[in-house]
């Protein structure tokens, strides 16, 4: 207590000094907490839009399935599985699908396509497929064998809403199977690959399309947070232990995302290390000055019986307090800052193209406040603190006694 | 047995050139004394108090005090020794100036892990007893020197040591406040039984320690009772 107490008192003997030292970590602490939140907030977009737009939390397939696509490769027993889901906590929605490739016609054109068969409802309750039609509805079992069509293959194909579209597929069986479709929506995702190469379908269709009876290729899981996916997807091994299936999260469907996640993190810990390399010279500069202008103060605290370890303490203690108070400051400052934008999102519409290729939609980030962006940066925060501390603290007990207070 | 002894006590200062500070000396000091080593500037004074209080190292001789041997101690085990048998009053006053008088005084009682309640009654009392109780709260910068210097008395025998080893503690005081506190360390010292060594040039402290030790070049050339019991020799 004794030196805790002494500690507190030496860091505001100059004060101008200490605020700025404080001001320094302070800063630092919420530039690192306000990156931190536009990261993952920025993060937690490119995968909710992913995921969102297609690719959901989990899926679940036959084995080897993503290796290799294949509309043969069907989910085996896809009731037992729906059942299994349906008692999973965290699981919001499900669609079971078809999936197959094939060739889509028109009068003027045709394309290569992913042809997905949906189930409306069950969709809905996933993807945003629903939110991103620009003309026409959304697919509804009105019994005309109804195709969305993603915006720029609609104009590839050059057809209109209410043209036909022929698709042509090769069915599980080997067979080819073709049929008439009648274009009743074109949509836009904002995603190049879905706008351009997909065409969704009543899975009904897509199963008679196929040849598949009512069998389906994947099951598409939405959870209600992505930190979700670990459980869910151990939960769903635990249950469907011994089947013949795969169970993906998301980042397995799309490792693009988790590898820009990850060399994007890589960025923000390099921007991080510069700016506590900042901070930690403030603090040596300050600790420093402190301990040489204190030098007979530490001659005469070591001749009344200070022992080299107590001054250690002290004037660790005293970097301990400087760091406090600038976390103090650090955090709400840094808290402040993302949870304002939080709320009202930074506006990137300068840099649109660029953050589209990110596969975010949105012009505008929100930022996200999590307790582990707070802890971990106040933590390193006072990891720097100790580390920068050592040295003076070091140099101060080394001091001779009797040197030290003629020290002038 | 004899409280301090020194035997054969040499100390050379390295720079430029070696300059010799401690030549071969040896002496003793005895419980309860009231002892002033003198001499001119350069003789040695502050580096026999030095190796003495343990904060200086001799190059060769042996010293013990109070019973610990100084010879080759640990830097940890001589912070010990001097946390629990030095008092040191320093020319320069020295107190902690972000702590209070009180709480300058309890320094030292709470480095040896004094309780707190009983430090601070301890503090308390002996302010009361130089009447310095209402400056207990103040910081050593709101005192004037000679109020500094009695309280760094007080601090140095405020955990009882067995020797309080007094740098030129008169130096940077006026002769009222010379005198003023040479009274309260002669007191200290006939009603308390506690052991003063001065360094001194000062011809008041000269004047009222009982022993003399007079050092020229780093040897003691003189060392005579001048005093006995608070009375001059005859």
């Amino acid at each position: 207590m004794l030196f805790i107490s002494l500690a507190w008192r030496n860091v505001w003997r100059n004060r101008r000094r200490s605020l700025l030292t404080v001001m320094a970590i302070g800063l630092g602490l919420a530039f690192n907490v306000f990156l931190r939140g536009i990261t993952d907030g920025w993060h937690d977009e490119m995968v909710d839009n992913s995921v969102r737009a297609e690719v959901g939390h989990v899926q679940i397939h036959r084995a080897q399935y993503h290796d290799e696509p294949s509309v043969s490769k069907t989910l085996p027993d896809a009731g037992r599985v729906e059942r299994v889901i349906r008692e999973l906590p965290g699981v919001v929605g499900c669609s079971f699908r078809v999936i197959g490739s094939g060739l889509a016609s028109t009068a003027d054109n045709s394309s290569g396509v992913e042809v997905m068969g949906i189930d409306p409802a069950q969709e809905q309750s996933v993807t945003t497929i629903q939110h991103a039609i620009v003309k026409g509805a959304y697919l509804s079992q009105n019994g005309q064998r109804p195709i969305l069509l993603g915006e720029s293959l609609a104009t590839r194909l050059k057809s209109s809403l209410g043209d036909k579209v022929v698709l042509m597929v090769q069915a599980a069986d080997g067979s080819m199977g073709a049929q008439l479709f009648r274009l009743t929506g074109i949509f836009r995702s904002g995603a190049p690959e879905l706008d351009g190469g997909v065409a969704y379908i009543l899975r009904s269709d897509a199963q008679t399309l196929f040849s598949l009876g009512d069998r389906v290729t994947e099951a598409v899981l939405l959870l209600s947070s992505s930190r979700q996916v670990p459980q869910v997807v151990e939960a769903l091994h635990h249950n469907l232990t011994g089947d013949d299936i795969e169970i993906l999260p998301w980042w397995e469907v799309e490792p693009f995302i988790k590898q820009f996640i990850q060399i994007d993190d890589a960025f923000f810990y390099v921007i991080a290390l510069i700016f506590f390399v900042v901070i930690s010279i403030g603090i040596l500069n300050t600790l420093t000055m402190s301990i040489f202008e204190r030098t007979r103060e530490f001659g005469v605290m070591m001749a009344l019986g200070t022992r080299p370890v107590q001054i250690v303490r002290l004037v660790v203690n005293e970097a301990i307090a400087l760091g406090l108070v600038g976390a103090v400051v650090g955090d709400t400052l840094g808290s402040a800052a993302t949870l304002f934008f939080a709320k009202h999102g930074i506006n990137l519409g300068a840099v649109k193209a660029g953050v589209a290729a990110t596969g975010i939609t949105s012009s505008v980030v929100y930022t996200q406040l999590t307790a582990a962006n707070l802890i971990y940066s106040t933590i390193a925060v006072f990891i720097v603190v100790l580390a920068v501390a050592l040295y003076p603290a070091v140099r101060a007990s080394h001091l001779k006694p009797v040197e030290a207070i003629r020290y002038v | 047995m004899a409280l301090v002894e020194l035997i054969n006590v040499s100390r050379t200062y390295h720079d430029h050139v070696d300059v010799p500070a401690l030549k071969q000396v040896t002496l003793s000091l005895e419980k309860g004394a009231f002892a002033a080593v003198t001499g001119p500037s350069g003789s040695g004074k502050s580096t026999l108090l030095n190796v003495l209080g343990g904060i200086d190292r001799p190059d060769e001789g042996k010293i013990q005090v109070a019973g610990v041997d100084l010879t080759d101690t640990p830097a940890n085990q001589l912070a010990d020794f001097r946390l629990r048998r030095i008092g040191f009053v320093f020319q320069a006053f020295n107190l902690l100036p972000v702590l209070s008088v009180e709480e300058n005084l309890e320094f030292v009682a709470a480095l040896q892990a004094m309780p707190k309640l009983s430090r601070q009654q301890r503090a308390r009392e002996l302010l009361e007893a130089v009447g310095m109780a209402e400056l207990r709260g103040k910081r050593p910068n709101d005192l004037s020197g000679g109020q500094q210097q009695r309280v760094a008395v007080l601090r140095a025998i405020m955990t009882e040591p067995a020797i309080v080893l007094a740098d030129e503690p008169t130096a940077n005081l006026d002769s009222a406040n010379a005198s003023l506190l040479l009274d309260m360390m002669e007191r200290m010292n006939q009603e308390k039984g506690i052991t003063f060594l001065f360094s001194t040039h000062d011809p008041q402290v000269m004047e009222r320690a009982r022993r003399l030790i007079r050092l020229k070049d780093g040897a003691v050339v003189a060392d005579e009772i001048v005093r006995v019991s608070g009375l001059a020799s005859t």
